[in-house]
């Protein structure tokens, strides 16, 4: 059974509830019929005023003129060919859309037309705004595209310019601990080793910026090769654990299954591990446990980092991997020495590598970063 | 052993000429790239560090124009610019190697050495 089969007998009901304007006229364009919305709509309130009157009197002058009307009726009649609608401004900014059917009583003659129209104004109004608010979207979005490019253009050439600064400083350096400048007191050697350290520290700080820049005009280079994830990260480890030393926190690293078909940049993968590492060494406390597992998946090499620091709020969580996000607290409170930076490159460096990096961690449990490296199938 | 630097930031020139004089070396300056050319002709020296970035005539154009007046010219590019793809195009411009600044005395010196003794 059709589903139309289940409502014959309720054709009236249905059409009196419709909440468009319904009219049928014959031949002579004479009303035949019009539901109940026309009533609800109009001035004329009866049946009485409207059936059998030309329907050029039961609607207002003004649709007749603006419509062309009774032209598209005729037509109807003529051709056989509903007319598909059209929607007509009317003064004070009221929209409306109408068609024209054929009622046809066989294949050769048409003896009625049935007109719906409706009024549209509201959904005129809500698309020209919806417009309006996408022409200023757009807008903004090219707007803050100019700026981010304007800043990501200041960050490379102040990273550039501060190259040259460094260098010369850093040499100045290496001669004085050399003693290419003399023989240095025991406290003039202290003195010129934290100028050293902290040299070495503005130096990843502009590679890190230089870093960001490079991620967003997509110029970071990745150079695949095969490479041993085991060793990058033994080698990553040793590096840091004087650091971890300083807190005496314990790393250790685990690995499950052979991870020798990844093809990657050596390099980078290093620096996603040292950034990965030194915040976990950061956000654990003293005498904290850091662990590296790498285990072999079916398709990638996965990297846990996992230690039993302070965690990420849930909230941060997803904000973590954005450039200069340094957590939710005020500008006031975060640590010094860090700009936000390191897990939004590990990301960059992952991504470019077409693996994923990501984090589980509650808020005094600890933090795990996982990374994944596709391998060579 | 004759060094010539062609570096258009002062400071820059004064740390390498400290510090490579006190590796025993003779070290002459240019600030340009067109200076360094007249330098070059008139010095013959045995490494020359290039910049990139300079006024007048670049680094790239001034490592071309010393090779076509000396094909056996060892020059090293050390640049403030980590644009990816720039090392090859000094490479192929000639220059022997290519250094990014900030860059330890110790490696610079192994690399002007290493050049030296080829």
């Amino acid at each position: 059974m059709k589903g139309i089969e289940s409502v014959r007998g309720y054709q009236e009901e249905i059409i009196e509830a419709i909440p468009s304007t319904i009219i049928v006229v014959n031949r002579s364009l004479e009303v035949l019929y019009a539901n109940r919305n026309y009533y609800a709509k109009s001035v004329a309130k009866r049946e009485r005023d409207v059936l059998g009157e030309r329907l050029s009197r039961v609607i207002p002058p003004m649709l007749i003129e603006k419509t062309g009307i009774i032209d598209k009726i005729r037509e109807v009649f003529l051709t056989g060919v509903p007319f598909d609608g059209d929607q007509i401004r009317y003064p004070g900014g009221m929209f409306y859309f109408y068609k024209i059917y054929p009622l046809k009583e066989d294949e050769e003659s048409i003896s009625k037309v049935v007109i719906f129209m409706e009024n549209i104004t509201e959904l005129t109004r809500l698309e020209e705004e919806l417009r309006e608010s996408y022409v200023k979207l757009e807008n903004a979005f090219a707007e803050l595209k100019e700026n981010d490019a304007i800043k990501s253009e200041f960050i490379s050439t102040a990273s550039h310019e501060l190259r040259t600064p460094i260098t010369v400083i850093n040499s100045y350096i290496e001669m004085f601990e050399g003693g290419m400048l003399g023989e240095l007191s025991s406290v003039q050697r202290e003195k010129i080793e934290i100028i050293s350290s902290q040299i070495e520290h503005m130096i990843r700080l502009v590679e890190d910026m230089l870093d960001v820049s490079r991620l967003e005009s997509k110029a970071l280079k990745i150079n695949k090769y095969p490479i041993w994830v085991d060793d990058i990260a033994r080698k990553a480890i040793d590096d840091l654990s004087r650091l971890a030393g300083l807190k005496e926190q314990s790393m250790s690293l685990t690995i499950e299954g052979s991870h020798s078909d990844v093809e990657g940049d050596g390099r980078r993968i290093k620096q996603v591990f040292n950034n990965l590492l030194t915040n976990a060494i950061k956000y654990t406390p003293e005498k904290g446990k850091i662990e590296v597992i790498i285990t072999d998946e079916p398709e990638d090499v996965c990297v846990s980092i996992i230690d039993n620091g302070i965690g990420v709020a849930k909230k941060d969580q997803h904000r973590i991997f954005e450039k200069f996000y340094t957590g939710s607290g005020s500008s006031l409170t975060r640590e010094s020495g860090r700009m936000g930076l390191g897990l939004a490159i590990a990301k960059g460096i992952i991504e470019a590598h077409e693996g994923r990096i990501w984090v589980a961690s509650e808020i005094g449990m600890g933090s795990t970063f996982i990374f994944t490296l596709p391998k060579k199938l | 052993m004759k060094l010539l630097i062609i570096d258009d930031a002062p400071e820059m020139l004064r740390a390498f000429r400290d510090i490579l004089e006190a590796y025993g070396c003779e070290v002459y300056v240019a600030e340009n790239g067109e200076e360094g050319l007249a330098r070059y002709t008139e010095v013959m020296p045995d490494v020359v560090l290039m910049d990139i970035l300079m006024p007048k005539l670049d680094g790239i154009s001034a490592t071309k124009k010393i090779l076509e007046m000396d094909p056996s010219a060892k020059i090293i590019v050390i640049s403030a610019v980590g644009k990816s793809g720039l090392d090859n195009e000094c490479l192929l411009a000639g220059a022997k190697k290519f250094i990014i600044k900030p860059f330890k005395i110790k490696e610079l010196l192994s690399s002007i050495n290493s050049l030296v003794a080829e």
